[in-house]
């Protein structure tokens, strides 16, 4: 029997150990369309797989086009068919600096609900990525692909142009190169929105359990530490430098306020007084005078909103409710706060008096959040003569009254007109009132709405649903009423992601939250409503309105809103929650899911719109 | 030179059980102060005026379910501002007599409901060893059961480091309408139920 050489053999077992490399691949994905961990696009966003292509150009070159002031965002797919290391890496040489790129591997999420994996938190990697698939820490054991998201900002001070640059891929002895072109166009996106979008939370025991790490390595002065109010601004940032704006309520539905959200106080009655601002200021004057965001890209601003401390057990004890020592107590304190915010310079901040309580929850005989019972409105009405007898007519500072409305909204707006400046509505009940938001900008005041953010087994795009209502609808601004909160497991055992727009970097090594591909997907749709509304110079706003509602899901602004039920002429406390549902039954049916793809038209819209400005 | 160690262990000991009797006077104290405090809010919280809070429309929807609705109770939950008011303002008053942070919550049992029992009033310390938080009722404790039954305070440590003391509060016709709690921890958490 002839042997076979041993260079040969050599050879052969080379050969079959690189089979799996050498299918080694490296593909790239519109914003929208997530991978799995096996390389098939997810099935909420398989509607729009004809987009897979639209990155790519001739000689399969990635093709980018931006405006400055912004981000364009794509993503990165490695895929090795067997167990192998890998590195990876992108970049877009500019000898300015002014393009800059960002890269995140993607964590994919087991979801219990479908028992399947989606991708959405984003780790921050520095330069070049090497690991090994499947990913150690992701432990998928039959991964075959790692996704990746891929951020190229562009300075407002970029030359407009076109760039080129790379990925590239190494696997084995195998590298796959992906040429980049990005075009640089010459709009400037503008830094302010024109529809703000907060990220809320509550309180900030969420902190110590989501850092446990931190934590415990000091449990008894965490909340008091440098290490604590570091992570509280990097929250703020993290949501700015997506174009967002971060709120945490620092007091209880029966009024316990956590000491880092209020300064100290002191005595009963007429003595009542604020002994210390230690722990507020470390906390918020970084905020209100923009130095938590000096090494942001959008540079160093005050916070816009922030919530007061201010409920009915603080600074007033409930305790003397209705009587001259509560009217003492909350003037002089709410005094000495105005005071204290003044001679500080905090004057760009909008400071707001909010009640979230619900009676409900049994601390207080009347609704703060959410009024449905028309009696309780006396308790606005008086907070609103106390705060006007607390504040000088002239202060700088700007307090201005919250009300969260749903039941009795209309009711609301007409009975406190020049108390509430500032309000904050259901989605679903506001929509029958489509004079609405019109009326209240006109007379100053602020009008937002609330809801929460999609599931990661929506569509990817489901998330440009809230900024784009808002912008049809006129409002100032959307409320994700909760952003901050994972879950106990969602790295292994996610809920979906219906409270949560970031995650805590922890596990990463990272003293800092981390965001994810929602919060990236809303932060490119806030940049194209701001782009599309800067050219109502050149058309009117109904008419960029009808067209973004038409490429979006080839419907009319019309269709958001739904006709006034007969409903909304009882009184609110007659309401029935499934009738509300009925009622808003026109929009749900008008309104076509428009997949992942809704958002990507919208942007090529947005593009058209400038080539023509231009 | 024997003598040293032995004096030192025994200096030692005698130490360590000062320091134990010391740690165990602390939530002493605190249950007498609280048993204290509730048996004086027994004779001044005002049973009739108790009994008048809960609106009759928050008890028919107390129980209430719709597939469609999940908030239905709790969106009927309605309370008489000037009835809750009256007895809150008491409650505080009643804390006032503890050294250290504690609340009084009233608990009444739900008319046709055996068994059950909701928490009508809290306060800002936020603190109740029995309340899971969001709940408009609950299965009654059975030592909440028996106060009702005798009128006999009853002192519950259940949970590691809290002590409630509950009380009866009664209406004019001598009837046990409702109960307080007095309540507080050990180490009391300032973070703990803002949300």
């Amino acid at each position: 029997m002839n042997r076979l050489p041993a260079p040969f053999l050599f050879l052969v077992l080379m050969v079959i150990s690189c089979q799996g490399l050498l299918a080694a691949d490296l593909d790239a994905l519109p914003e929208f369309l997530r991978s799995d961990p096996f390389g098939a696009i997810v099935a909420p966003d398989r509607g729009a797989a004809n987009l897979s292509s639209s990155l790519y150009g001739t000689q399969h070159r990635i093709m980018l086009t931006g405006c400055r002031g912004g981000y364009v965002s794509f993503q990165l797919v490695v895929k090795l068919p067997s167990p192998s290391d890998y590195t990876v890496d992108v970049a877009i040489p500019d000898r300015t600096n002014k393009v800059q790129i960002d890269l995140f591997r993607e964590w994919f999420h087991f979801t219990d609900s479908d028992r399947r994996y989606y991708p959405d938190a984003l780790i921050p990697v520095h330069g070049t990525y090497s690991s090994h698939l499947p990913e150690p820490d992701n432990r998928i054991r039959q991964q075959t692909a790692q996704a990746f998201w891929v951020d190229v900002y562009i300075a407002p001070d970029t030359r407009p142009g076109i760039l080129s640059g790379r990925a590239q891929l190494k696997a084995g002895a195998k590298i796959t190169i992906l040429p980049i072109q990005l075009t640089v166009l010459a709009s400037i996106i503008p830094g302010e929105d024109v529809v703000t979008i907060d990220h809320n939370s509550y309180g900030s025991s969420w902190l110590a359990q989501q850092f446990a790490t931190s934590y415990q390595h000091n449990p008894d002065h965490w909340f008091e530490s440098e290490q604590f109010f570091r992570l509280i601004h990097a929250y703020h940032r993290l949501f700015y430098e997506h174009r967002g704006i971060f709120h945490q309520l620092g007091y209880g539905h029966s009024g316990k306020v956590a000491p880092e959200f209020a300064p100290l106080l002191e005595g009963s009655g007429r003595a009542k007084h604020i002994t210390s601002w230690s722990l507020y200021d470390r906390h918020y004057g970084p905020l209100f005078d923009g130095m938590a965001f000096s090494a942001s890209r959008r540079g160093s601003r005050p916070i816009p909103f922030v919530y007061l401390p201010i409920n009915p057990e603080w600074p007033a004890s409930y305790e003397f409710w209705g009587e001259a020592g509560y009217e003492a107590e909350f003037v002089n304190v709410v005094s000495q706060i105005e005071r204290h915010f003044r001679e500080k310079g905090w004057t760009h901040t909008n400071f707001e008096v909010f009640f979230n309580h619900k009676k409900r929850y049994k601390g207080f005989p009347w609704d703060g959040d959410e009024v449905r019972f028309p009696e309780d409105l006396k308790y606005f009405l008086e907070y609103g003569r106390l705060l006007k007898k607390a504040l000088p007519a002239d202060t700088p500072v700007r307090f201005v009254f919250r009300a969260d409305v749903s039941w009795d909204m209309e009711q609301q707006f007409k009975m406190l007109e020049g108390v509430v400046q500032l309000w904050c509505a259901s989605g679903g009940i506001l929509s029958f009132y489509k004079d609405a938001p019109k009326m209240l900008r006109k007379r100053g005041d602020v009008i937002w709405y609330y809801g929460g953010p999609p599931r990661v087994t929506d569509s990817s795009a489901a998330i440009t649903e809230l900024p784009l209502r808002a912008w049809l609808w006129g409002v100032n601004g959307f409320v994700h009423w909760l952003t901050v909160s994972p879950g106990e497991d969602p790295w292994f055992h996610f809920n979906g992601g219906q409270t949560a727009l970031v995650y805590s970097g922890e596990r990463f090594g990272l003293n800092e939250p981390i965001p994810s591909i929602r919060l990236k997907i809303q932060r490119d749709c806030l940049q194209d409503l701001v782009l599309l509304d800067s050219f109502k110079g050149d058309k009117s706003l109904d008419s960029l309105r009808a067209g973004a509602a038409r490429k979006y899901n080839d419907s009319t602004p019309d269709d958001w809103w739904n006709p006034r039920p007969a409903l909304a002429d009882l009184p609110s406390d007659r309401w029935l929650g499934s009738a509300i549902d009925d009622a808003t039954k026109h929009t749900r049916q008008a309104l076509r899911d428009p997949g992942a793809s809704g958002w990507y038209n919208v942007h090529q819209y947005a593009l058209s719109l400038q080539a023509e400005a231009k | 030179m024997k003598i040293l160690p032995l004096i030192a262990s025994l200096t030692f000991a005698i130490l360590a059980t000062a320091n134990l009797s010391l740690k165990e006077e602390g939530p002493a104290e605190m249950q007498l102060e609280l048993d204290s405090l509730a048996r004086v809010g027994s004779v001044m919280v005002d049973g009739d005026v108790c009994q008048k809070i809960v609106t009759e429309r928050a008890k028919q929807f107390l129980f209430a379910s719709d597939p469609r609705d999940e908030f239905l109770a709790g969106d009927n939950y309605d309370v008489d501002d000037a009835a809750f008011n009256s007895v809150k303002k008491t409650l505080i008053r009643l804390s006032h007599l503890a050294p250290f942070p504690a609340d009084v919550n009233l608990w009444m049992p739900i008319e046709g409901h055996r068994g059950k029992i909701h928490l009508v009033i809290r306060n800002k310390n936020e603190m109740s060893q029995f309340w899971n938080w969001g709940e408009l009722y609950g299965d009654m404790a059975p030592q909440m059961e028996s106060v009702l039954k005798t009128g006999q305070r009853i002192t519950v440590t259940s949970k590691p480091g809290w002590i409630s003391v509950l009380a009866p509060v009664y209406n004019s016709l001598g009837d046990v309408v409702g109960l307080i709690e007095a309540v507080s921890r050990v180490n009391v958490d300032a973070h703990e139920n803002v949300k």
